[in-house]
C-alpha cells in the first residue's frame, strides 16, 4: 500500500512538471530547457510573497501563483516572441541561455542559502494516515490533488474554451491557424504563461515538501523522460509517462537497488525510443519536425 | 593604436600591483547545487582577507583573493585552476568545491608546484598522514574519522542492541564513507539493517525512506550533503519511523536543529556552535558584518578558520612569497582556534589534516527550547592510513 502511495505521489510530481514541457512544445514546437529554472523562480516567488504577506499565507500563495504566470508571459513577450520565424534549435538555445540567466539572478537576489517557504508561511507538513500502515505527507497529498485539478482544468480548457481550441489549432497547423485569424502570439504567450504557472506550482510544492535551493533545477530535468515516454505533444501521454517512470523508479528502489532510480527513467526512455520513438500518445509526424 | 598602448600599460600596471601582494586563488562552488554549504566558506574567507588588509596586510603587504566560480563542475574547476596558476600567478590555490573537482585541480597544482588548500568540502585522503607534500585541508569533516566518532556515540548512547540504518548520497566520498561505516558497525557489534544511497538530488525521498523504515532500524547514521541527510530523515519521520537519527553537522546544522525541533535528531561535528558565545565568535560576527557577508553568522566558522590559516601561513612564508615557501610554511603550521574547535589546527610535514580531531554532538532540547550539547569534545588521534 505504501509503495502505491509513493508511486502516485512521485507520478504527480513528474506529471505536474512535465505538463509545462508539453504545453510549450505542443503549441510552439519549442523544447523549453529553462523549465527547471522557471520552477525555481516560482518557488522563490513563494518564498518572497510569504515573507511579504506574513500572516496571510493564502494571499501569499495566490500572489506567487499569479506571479509565476506573469513571468511566463514576460518570458514570451520579451524573449521568445523575437524567436518567431527562427529555427527551433535557435529558440531552444535561447531557453538554455534563459536558464543560466535565471540561475544567476536567483543567486544574486536570494543567495545560495537553503530556504524553507513552508516555515515562512507558518504551515506544517503533517504525516496523514491512509489506512493500514500507509501514510502520505500533507504536501504529497496537495501534489496529488493539485496535479489532478491542473490536468482536469487543462482538459476542459483545451477542449471546450475558445482559447483552448485556438491553442490546439495553432499547435496542429500554425499557418492555417494564422490565416483563420488566430492571434498566434497571444496563443504562444498563453502557453508560456500556463507552462510557467504549472511549473511554478510544482516548484513551490517541492520547496514546501523538501526545501528551496539550487538542486531544484536538476529535479526539473528529471521529469523530462516522463514527458518523452508519453509523447512530447500529449498531456495524456505526460500523465501516463509519469506513472510508468515513477512506478519503475519506486519499485526498483524498493526491490532491487536504490541507485537504479537515477538511470531508470532514462532506461525506460531508451526502451520507448526503440519501440515507439514518438512516445505512447505522441503524434508520429512529430519525429520529422524534431 | 594609442588606445591599445594605454590598455597594455594599464594591464602591466595591474600585473605589477598584483606582484606587490600575496595572491591567493580560489576555485569554489559559488553557484550550483552544492553552493549553499560551500559559498559561505569563500565569502567569509574573503571578508577575513578584507579584515587583514584593513589592519595593514600580512608582513606589510596586502592579500589579494581571486575567486573563480566552478559551479561544482570538474571541467570548470580545472579551467579555473589553470587560469589562476598561469595568468594570476597565485602562490596558493584554495578549493572550496565538491569532491569531484579535486582530481583535475590536484593535477594542475602538481604540475605547477603550487600548494593546494581544501576548505569547505571533505578532506581528501592525501592530506592524512602520510600527506602529499602539496595538499592541505582544514575542513571540519574527515572521512572514516567521522564514522568512527558517530558510531562511538551511538554505541555509548544505546542501552538496547543497535540496529543501524545507513544513508548516503550517490557521490564517491559519501558512498565510500557509508560502506566504511557498515563494516565498522559490524566490528562494534551493531547490526546494519539497511543502507540507502540516494541520487543527487531527487524530488521525493519517500521511496528511499520507505525501504529504510521497513528495515526497522533504531538508529540511523547519514553522511552526505545536508539536503540528502535531512530530507531522508524528514521522509522517514513522515512515514512514522520513531528511532534516533545522527547526521553530520554541516554549516547550517545549528539553524536546522532549531527549525526541526526533534530531540531524537542529532548532529555530530567538530566546529563549536554559536550557542557557546565565545569571544572569537563575537569577532566572527564583527568581521562578517564589516564584510557584508549575506549568510547567517552560524554558517561562518569554517570560512573564518580559512582566513586565520591563510594569514598564519602567509605570515610565516615571509616576503616575497613563492609557492614553495608557502608550502613549507603550511607544513609546520599551528593555529590556535580559541575554542572554535576542541584543539589547535596543527599541520606537520607528514600530516596536512590535523593531528587530533575533536567531536561534539548536539540535538534539540524540547524542555529548554534550545539547541543543546549532548556530548562534549571527544578526541580521535589521526593515525597513518
Amino acid at each position: 500500500m505504501q509503495l502505491a502511495v509513493n508511486i502516485v505521489v512521485l507520478a504527480s510530481i513528474y506529471a505536474l512538471i512535465s505538463c509545462g514541457y508539453v504545453l510549450i512544445y505542443r503549441v510552439s514546437r519549442v523544447l523549453s530547457l529553462a523549465h527547471g529554472e522557471l520552477m525555481l523562480l516560482g518557488a522563490y516567488g513563494l518564498y518572497s510573497t510569504a515573507s511579504l504577506f506574513s500572516g496571510s499565507p493564502a494571499l501569499a500563495v495566490a500572489m506567487s501563483a499569479l506571479l509565476a504566470a506573469v513571468i511566463g508571459l514576460l518570458v514570451y513577450a520579451l524573449l521568445m516572441r523575437r524567436m518567431t520565424g527562427e529555427s527551433v534549435l535557435a529558440a531552444v538555445l535561447v531557453t538554455i541561455a534563459l536558464g543560466i540567466l535565471v540561475r544567476g539572478l536567483t543567486v544574486l537576489v536570494w543567495s545560495t542559502q537553503e530556504r524553507h517557504p513552508l516555515n515562512v508561511l507558518g504551515w506544517a507538513n503533517p504525516s496523514l494516515p491512509l489506512g493500514g500502515a500507509a501514510r502520505i505527507s500533507g504536501v504529497g497529498l496537495a501534489f496529488v490533488l493539485i496535479t489532478a485539478s491542473v490536468y482536469g482544468a487543462l482538459y476542459f480548457f483545451l477542449r471546450y474554451t475558445h482559447w483552448g481550441i485556438r491553442m490546439r489549432a495553432a499547435g496542429q497547423n500554425p499557418l492555417l491557424a494564422a490565416q483563420r485569424g488566430i492571434n498566434l502570439h497571444g496563443v504562444y504567450a498563453l502557453a508560456w504563461a500556463l507552462a510557467t504557472f504549472t511549473g511554478g506550482i510544482a516548484g513551490m510544492l517541492i520547496a514546501c515538501d523538501n526545501a528551496l535551493d539550487q538542486t531544484m533545477v536538476a529535479i526539473g530535468l528529471k521529469a523530462f523522460p516522463a514527458a518523452l515516454v508519453g509523447g512530447l505533444d500529449s498531456l495524456l501521454g505526460a500523465l501516463v509517462g509519469s506513472l510508468i517512470v515513477s512506478s519503475a523508479e519506486v519499485l526498483l528502489i524498493y526491490y532491487i537497488d536504490p541507485l537504479l532510480s537515477e538511470v531508470v527513467p532514462f532506461a525506460v526512455l531508451i526502451a520507448m525510443l526503440i519501440v515507439r520513438p514518438w512516445g505512447l500518445f505522441g503524434s508520429r509526424e512529430e519525429l520529422d519536425r524534431v | 593604436m594609442n588606445k591599445i598602448i594605454m590598455m597594455a600599460l594599464a594591464l602591466l600596471a595591474q600585473s605589477a600591483a598584483a606582484q606587490d601582494a600575496y595572491v591567493v586563488g580560489v576555485t569554489g562552488a559559488m553557484t550550483g547545487p552544492q553552493a549553499g554549504i560551500l559559498a559561505p566558506v569563500v565569502e567569509m574567507a574573503g571578508a577575513y582577507v578584507n579584515h587583514i588588509n584593513g589592519r595593514g596586510g600580512v608582513n606589510g603587504k596586502p592579500v589579494r583573493l581571486i575567486v573563480a566560480d566552478d559551479q561544482g563542475e570538474p571541467s570548470r574547476a580545472a579551467a579555473n585552476a589553470k587560469k589562476l596558476i598561469s595568468q594570476d600567478s597565485v602562490v596558493l590555490l584554495l578549493n572550496s568545491s565538491v569532491s569531484s573537482t579535486y582530481a583535475p585541480v590536484v593535477a594542475e597544482t602538481k604540475r605547477a608546484g603550487v600548494p593546494l588548500y581544501f576548505a569547505g568540502a571533505v578532506c581528501p585522503k592525501e592530506t592524512y598522514p602520510p600527506a602529499d607534500a602539496l595538499q592541505f585541508c582544514s575542513t571540519a569533516f574527515g572521512a572514516t574519522l567521522d564514522s568512527q566518532a558517530a558510531l562511538n556515540f551511538i554505541g555509548k548512547s544505546s542501552k538496547e542492541p543497535v540496529r543501524l540504518g545507513l544513508a548516503g548520497m550517490a557521490i564517491p566520498v559519501s558512498r565510500a564513507e557509508i560502506d566504511y561505516a557498515e563494516g565498522l558497525a559490524k566490528k562494534l557489534g551493531m547490526t546494519p539493517v539497511d543502507k540507502e544511497i540516494t541520487p543527487p538530488p531527487t524530488p521525493d525521498y519517500t521511496a528511499f525512506a520507505t525501504k529504510l523504515k521497513d528495515a526497522n532500524p533504531n538508529w540511523m547514521w547519514a553522511w552526505s550533503p545536508w539536503f540528502a541527510q535531512v530530507r531522508t530523515y524528514e521522509a522517514m519521520r513522515r512515514l512514522g519511523w520513531q528511532g534516533r537519527y545522527l547526521t553530520w553537522a554541516h554549516l547550517n546544522a545549528e539553524e536546522e536543529l532549531a527549525r526541526i525541533k526533534d530531540p531524537d535528531f542529532y548532529v555530530i561535528g567538530t566546529n563549536a556552535f554559536f550557542e557557546d558565545n565565545l569571544p572569537i565568535q563575537a569577532e566572527i560576527r564583527a568581521v562578517a558584518h564589516r564584510g557584508n557577508v549575506k549568510y547567517p553568522t552560524t554558517y561562518l566558522t569554517e570560512g573564518y578558520i580559512v582566513g586565520v590559516v591563510l594569514e598564519t601561513a602567509l605570515k610565516n612564508a615571509g616576503w616575497p612569497p613563492t609557492p614553495a615557501k608557502v608550502a613549507a610554511a603550511m607544513s609546520k603550521l599551528k593555529v590556535d582556534l580559541k575554542g572554535l574547535r576542541g584543539g589547535p589546527l596543527e599541520w606537520t610535514k607528514d600530516n596536512h589534516f590535523r593531528t587530533r580531531q575533536y567531536y561534539r554532538v548536539w540535538h534539540w532540547d524540547a524542555q529548554k527550547n534550545a539547541v543543546a550539547r549532548v556530548q562534549d569534545w571527544q578526541a580521535i588521534d589521526v593515525a597513518r592510513q
